[in-house]
């Protein structure tokens, strides 16, 4: 058992696990925080994935004890941080997963938003390969990617003023022309 | 009864204001911020954590289990055995074959054998180590074909038909006469191979008995109702005693609609140590639970008319049910029954048979049955068409059934927009212009569906609603919706939401939902064969309207105006011709709980009595019936074998889509898992009777890069019994995936893939037998040209 | 939970006290650089170690420098995603830059190290599962066991070199440096290797490597990796290669080498590679002849074996498609050959 000191969503949190308690473990059953996922405990599906120092990595394969002295964000810290920067409501990347319908059974989709929040971090305007690509880590049994990918777009079109995607059942639907948010 | 209103298709007040548009998802934001609470969620306090101990054989007799060093484990709080639960059950009541935990004997290597609850998972897993079984193996059956024909050891005993789970022949019309009559006749052989759910989030499962002998359970399920009447028959225990509440669910796909061990566990466990106790399941485990699609092998004959019009459809399918029966039955006849639109065919045979093997139960996913026999007959129709020099498509216009029809086996139908979906997808694709001129390794196929909108057999017989809603409404101005029905993500919350926000002309904001909490909410039978828009949409109509009436009654008596000039709209009550009369929803609310006393309502649905007059006619038959046709891409190199998918076309016809954008979501997801199992997964169990690969690293599901570019289209033939016209939309667009892949690569490269899946290597292998096919017949040619040349 | 079993984790701060706590712990202890190959198997109960001695807070160990000769030197616990994108290693490496792009998925490239990718442990779809999965299956010499699953009656550990990276830095002839409580051995990274699946490095298991050097490269070097795998992205290699390919001033194949890996215990050199490759230029059908000879040497050499999943046959019948491909690949300075 050791205390450990822990820099989460900003706050300073000291809590005590024995060694071969992981990151994921920590967060969900010590710390309370459940919205980081676990779908197979051992780095194949990045439901669990959480922001160490800004970068998406595997809570279910990283130590808690590893993670003193780097700054942790789950997916409970996306919409303070995004009110303290000035913002309103939640981070664009939540809002635009809610309103692309991305967020199906929402298992997946912490990590997913914490990947795609990370990746428009680091490149405000990906293209479609790209984002395919950063979020390959991550699965969804739901939504076939589709609005996942739909919704970071939207999120990109937001930040850089463009159109939104626009996909075909859109288009072609009579009573979807003004989609009613 | 009023449960069977039809509400017709017209929205409450002339136009639409919140149905048909796409609103946000009434939990999305509590998803998009971690706060939506899944099973696993769940902590409460002294909760002690419970392990299961699963059987290391495919097939043997339990001799003895010692459990006594485990209990002796400090920490340890209790450990229970098949014995402590021994009444059988079944999610279909006339099959009940499983035990919480194994009785006697186990059938399959997973099967659970043992239960610990202490207080961490260490040290229960520490304790499952200490618990000692002895067993005496029997032969295991890997092969269905041996299940068939041997009939000692059985794998569930007493059956007078050895190792077979159920077996339906059913005839419609004179199908060999169709076939003697016919021009042309196509005769294939075809391998469905078994693949899973794989919902990201596991099982999961937590308990709590209070000491007046309340058993409260949280559980990841999709079928509450059918897991309270299991634990109150096994747990021996009166169901008014017993609260199932489901959780946010993280993806269910049929792999959660059986009661499991685990929801007997916690609760045994609970009550036997008064603490709250957790069980989740580890992914491995996941795997082993299955209940995924049935491996089946098809044998297909279809006959047509040279003009193309199919005169009879002969199947004999064999069916790998896994260890237990879970649904198979109604597998078993969905197997057949399902088959017979969205085309027109006069004459039917089927002959099914599902037998048990040692392996991990099969039950339904996504398509429950009915998508193996849709690949194989999707392939035929493509070989009728070939062999006449007909365009695929055409000869599905040709043989479409057309709507308000009944089908061979005397199934009703009603609305179908499948000519539309067909337009859709043809146009969107370019068939017309790129079919056959695409070059050599790309190609294009096409095929069709139907599929259910819930059905007509309740599982268990009964003559209550099938769907039930309740309303509460209060001078707050907040509606809050009770609701029995299963949200696993599609959204079923949201729909009631929209409907009961369109009728009470409200702010869908001001309309709260809460679900699937048996002390709460009326009963629902769960989420499963595409029931739960259609049924619960229709229940939430009825109970809408009856509280609509009141608030109208209440208003006009005051205002003294007929109750014609009454209108809900938009979170304000109005007076149509004097616009000066507005008040908000709240007030409206607080005049007719005045008039009225406390108020409240609740609706109902069940389906009208409908099916084949024979035995299992009711089985597939419902009260309407959503089409699909998918057109599908495909890339094939020919030296790796790989296929690729560079883009579907997927047209669906789901009725009134109550919500588009959840629509095309679940066309999305649908097309996705469909391409998924066609081309990556494989649900194998090894030749040690293992699970070949019980991980999402062997077990492949793609990644957002392997996924094809989705074009979802969506057709609205609105029905007359749907709620406003609304059908199915989560498992219908899966279907026809399969097989148009299958189609697309024949155009691609000219071969008949009919074996699932289409792994790389299946294809460099049918390229080699049609290459030396075609230089045989080249040689023989030339030798003809030889030997023609001499004389 | 999957649990991991119950050790102490020590954190050392600089080489010396990383090798004195293995020195200390001896076969109780394993060290942890990122954890995405030693925790899963942990998880799977392949390793108890008592003590786990974390890389992580040795500053040292980590980044990407070139030396004035134009050599590399890759700190062991510089992670996979900054070797991929590092400038230095696509410029001079670009076999080593595009392997490691290729490993796994995103965030196991943003935790995974260049040194646990050359210390991974072997792979086998015997080996790689849980406790209670191998236990029915009955344990293999590997672990527990006495038989292999793959080999019938083979006396000797087959499973599979699974390590997009070790190829390369093999064709690129890279050099390890190993620490240890007796000073520091370096060792060429082609000479690492043993053919045995149980632990196939000639290093003993408390030895830290601490740096990858990879020696300046032909003016004209070349260099593509190809991996063959199901998915995009995730998974482990089905089969990988990586060619190194020198051209001369007159554009013709000075040098090259092809090193293969997921075959056997150790990655596969292809004997006589060069032999067939030199003087050949890229373009002209002499040098597409050669390359196909190669591929049919390869395809002698390398026979894929029932250890990792995926079915060897196949995987055999796309040797020489990979290895082709790749050796074009490198020929035109692109790569790497990956089917998305
Ligand atoms: C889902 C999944 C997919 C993967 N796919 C791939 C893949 O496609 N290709 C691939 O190559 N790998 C793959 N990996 C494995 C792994 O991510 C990488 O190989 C990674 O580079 C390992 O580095 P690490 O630092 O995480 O190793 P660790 O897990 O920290 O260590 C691995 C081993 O090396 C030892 N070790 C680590 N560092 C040192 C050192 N400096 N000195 C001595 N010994 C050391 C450890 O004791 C351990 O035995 C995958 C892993 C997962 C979970
Ligand atoms: S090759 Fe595989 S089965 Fe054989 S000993 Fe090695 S790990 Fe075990
Ligand atoms: S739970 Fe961590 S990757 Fe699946
Ligand atoms: S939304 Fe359900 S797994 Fe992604």
């Amino acid at each position: 058992m050791r205390v450990l000191t822990l820099d989460v969503n900003g706050d300073r949190l000291e809590t005590a696990a024995p060694d071969h308690w992981t990151l994921l473990e920590v967060l969900r059953y010590k710390l309370g925080l459940t919205g980081s996922k676990q779908g197979c405990d051992k780095g194949d599906c990045g439901a669990c994935t959480v922001l160490v120092d800004g970068k998406p990595v595997l809570a279910c394969l990283t130590l808690a004890a590893e993670a003193v002295g780097s700054k942790v964000t789950t997916i409970e810290g996306l919409r303070p941080a995004h009110l303290e920067g000035g913002g309103t409501g939640v981070d664009p990347v939540q809002d635009a997963f809610d309103r692309c319908g991305a967020l199906q059974c929402g298992f997946c989709q912490p990590g997913m938003m914490l990947t795609a929040r990370a990746l428009l971090n680091e490149n405000p305007n990906p293209d479609r390969t790209e984002i395919q690509k950063a979020l390959s880590g991550n699965l969804c049994r739901c939504t076939g990617y589709t609005q996942i990918l739909e919704a970071v777009e939207t999120a990109i079109a937001e930040s850089t003023e463009s159109e939104p995607p626009r996909p075909a059942w859109t288009q072609d639907h009579p009573h979807v022309r003004e989609d009613a948010l | 009864m009023a449960a069977r209103d039809i509400h017709g298709i017209e929205a409450p007040w002339t136009e639409f204001k919140v149905v048909g548009k796409s609103h946000r998802k009434i939990d999305g934001m509590a998803k998009a911020t971690g706060e939506a609470v899944y099973a696993d969620d769940i902590q409460l306090p002294g909760m002690l954590h419970a392990k299961t101990l699963r059987s290391p054989h495919a097939h043997a007799k339990i001799v003895s289990i010692d459990t006594s060093k485990a209990e002796a484990l400090p920490g340890v709080h209790a450990v229970i055995t098949g014995k402590d639960m021994p009444i059988q059950y079944g999610v279909i009541p006339w099959t009940p074959d499983e035990t919480a935990l194994a009785v006697d004997k186990v059938r399959f290597i997973g099967d659970e054998v043992a239960a610990v609850a202490a207080i961490d998972e260490d040290t229960a897993n520490a304790a499952l180590e200490l618990i000692e079984v002895v067993y005496e193996e029997l032969h295991a059956y890997m092969d269905p074909r041996e299940s068939l024909e041997r009939d000692e050891p059985q794998i569930h005993p007493n059956r007078k038909n050895n190792n077979v789970s159920k077996h339906v022949e059913l005839e419609f019309g004179d199908v060999d006469g169709a076939r003697k009559a016919s021009d042309v006749v196509v005769e294939g052989h075809y391998e469905f191979h078994g693949s899973t759910h794989t919902a990201i989030e596991p099982h999961c499962a937590v308990a709590k008995v209070s000491p007046e002998g309340v058993l409260t359970i949280w559980s990841a399920t999709q079928i509450s109702h059918y897991v309270h009447r299991a634990l109150a028959r096994v747990l021996e225990w009166e169901p008014q005693k017993i609260r199932v509440i489901q959780p946010c669910i993280g993806g269910a796909f049929g792999g959660k609609s059986d009661p499991f061990s685990l929801e007997f566990c916690v609760a045994k466990l609970s009550q036997l140590t008064g603490r709250p106790v957790k069980m989740l399941w580890t992914r491995e485990e996941v795997f082993y639970a299955h209940r995924g699609r049935h491996p089946m092998s098809l044998d297909y004959t279809t006959s047509a008319t040279k003009d193309g019009k199919i005169t009879g459809v002969d199947a004999k399918i064999l069916i790998d049910g896994g260890s237990y029966s879970s649904f198979g039955l109604v597998t078993t006849y969905y197997s057949g029954q399902l088959l017979t639109g969205p085309y027109d065919f006069p004459s039917y045979r089927y002959d099914s048979t599902r037998v048990f093997t040692n392996k991990p139960p099969c039950g339904p996913k996504r398509g429950h049955g009915s998508v193996q026999p849709r690949f194989a007959f999707e392939c035929q129709l493509d070989e009728v068409a070939e062999k006449l020099g007909m365009d695929p498509i055409e000869i599905r216009r040709k043989n479409f059934h057309g709507e308000h029809t009944k089908t061979v086996n005397g199934q009703r139908i009603t609305s179908s927009g499948f000519m539309e979906c067909l337009d859709k997808v043809e146009k969107g694709s370019g068939w017309t212009e790129r079919r056959g001129k695409l070059p050599f390794g790309r190609g294009l196929g096409v095929a069709g569906s139907m599929y259910i909108s819930g059905t007509n057999y309740p599982i268990y017989p009964n003559e209550m609603p099938q769907a039930g809603i309740q309303l509460k409404v209060d001078r707050s101005g907040l509606v809050t919706v009770f609701s029995g029905a299963n949200d696993i993500g599609q959204g079923s919350n949201s729909v009631v939401r929209y409907i009961v926000a369109e009728e009470l002309g409200m702010d869908a904001a001001d309309v709260r939902v809460i679900a699937a909490d048996s002390d709460l909410c009326p009963v629902d039978l769960g989420a499963y064969s595409s029931r739960v828009t259609f049924m619960v949409g229709n229940a939430t109509i009825d109970a809408a309207r009856k509280l609509r009436k009141k608030i109208v009654t209440a208003l006009a008596e005051k205002w003294e105006v007929p109750e014609a000039r009454v209108r809900l709209i938009e979170g304000r009550a109005i007076d149509l011709e004097d616009t000066e009369r507005s008040i908000p929803s709240r007030e409206a609310f607080e005049i007719a709980e005045a008039r009225f006393d406390t108020l409240g309502s609740t609706g109902a649905y069940n389906t009208p009595t409908l099916g084949g007059d024979y035995r299992g006619g009711t089985i597939g038959a419902s009260p309407a019936y959503s089409f699909t046709a998918h057109i599908v891409e495909v890339d094939v190199d020919e030296e790796t074998g790989r296929i690729t998918v560079p883009k579907v076309w997927c047209a669906h016809d789901c009725g009134r889509a109550l919500n588009p954008r959840l629509v095309a979501g679940q066309i999305e997801g649908s097309v996705y898992m469909g391409i998924a199992e066609t081309l990556l997964e494989d649900h194998k169990v090894n030749r040690f009777g293992l699970h070949s690969g019980p991980s999402l690293l062997d077990y492949r599901i793609p990644t957002a890069i392997d996924t094809p570019e989705i074009e979802a289209y969506i057709v609205e033939s609105l029905d007359p019994e749907g709620p406003y016209g609304a059908k199915e939309a989560g498992e219908g667009p899966l279907h026809s995936a399969i097989p148009a892949l299958a189609n697309a690569v024949y155009d691609a490269v000219g071969i008949r893939l009919r074996e699932l899946p289409f792994t790389p290597a299946k294809v460099l292998k049918a390229l080699r037998e049609k290459r030396e096919q075609e230089s045989k017949a080249g040689g023989a040619a030339a030798a003809m040209d030889r030997h023609l040349g001499t004389h | 939970m999957l649990r991991l079993p119950k050790f102490r984790l020590e954190e050392p701060t600089t080489v010396e006290g990383a090798t004195a706590l293995m020195a200390e712990h001896g076969e109780d202890a394993m060290v942890v650089a990122g954890g995405t190959d030693l925790w899963p198997n942990m998880k799977h109960g392949l390793f108890e170690p008592k003590v786990v001695v974390s890389l992580k807070r040795v500053e040292a160990m980590r980044g990407i420098t070139v030396d004035e000769d134009g050599s590399l030197r890759i700190g062991a616990t510089t992670t996979l995603a900054e070797m991929a994108q590092s400038a230095p290693v696509q410029a001079s490496a670009p076999a080593l830059a595009q392997a490691a792009s290729l490993v796994a998925g995103p965030q196991l490239r943003t935790m995974g190290t260049a040194g646990g990718n050359v210390m991974l442990d072997t792979r086998c779809q015997w080996y790689n599962q849980t406790h209670f999965w191998r236990k029915s299956l009955g344990y293999c010499l590997k672990k527990d066991g006495t038989v292999c699953h793959v080999v019938a009656g083979g006396r000797k550990c087959v499973a599979a070199a699974s390590n997009d990276t070790a190829p390369t830095l093999m064709s690129l002839g890279a050099t390890l440096a190993f620490a240890s409580a007796d000073g520091i051995r370096e060792v060429p990274v082609g000479e690492l290797w043993k053919a045995d699946g149980i632990w196939n490095k000639k290093a003993e298991r408390s030895e830290i490597l601490t740096e990858i050097r990879v020696p300046k490269q032909a003016a004209g070097h070349r260099g593509a990796y190809g991996k063959l795998r199901d998915r995009g992205s995730i998974d482990y290699p089905l089969f990988g290669c990586a060619v190194r390919m020198d051209l001369g001033e007159d554009g013709a194949v000075a040098g090259a080498d092809l090193v293969c890996v997921a075959l056997v215990a150790r990655p596969l050199r292809i004997k006589r590679v060069e032999e067939l490759l030199v003087g050949k230029t890229p373009g002209t059908e002499a040098f597409d002849s050669a390359v196909q000879e190669v591929a049919d040497l390869a395809y002698a050499q390398a026979k894929p074996m029932d250890n990792i999943p995926g079915d060897a046959e196949y995987r055999r019948e796309l040797v020489p498609v990979y290895v082709r491909r790749t050796l074009q690949a490198a020929a035109r300075g692109e790569g790497p050959v990956h089917h998305v």
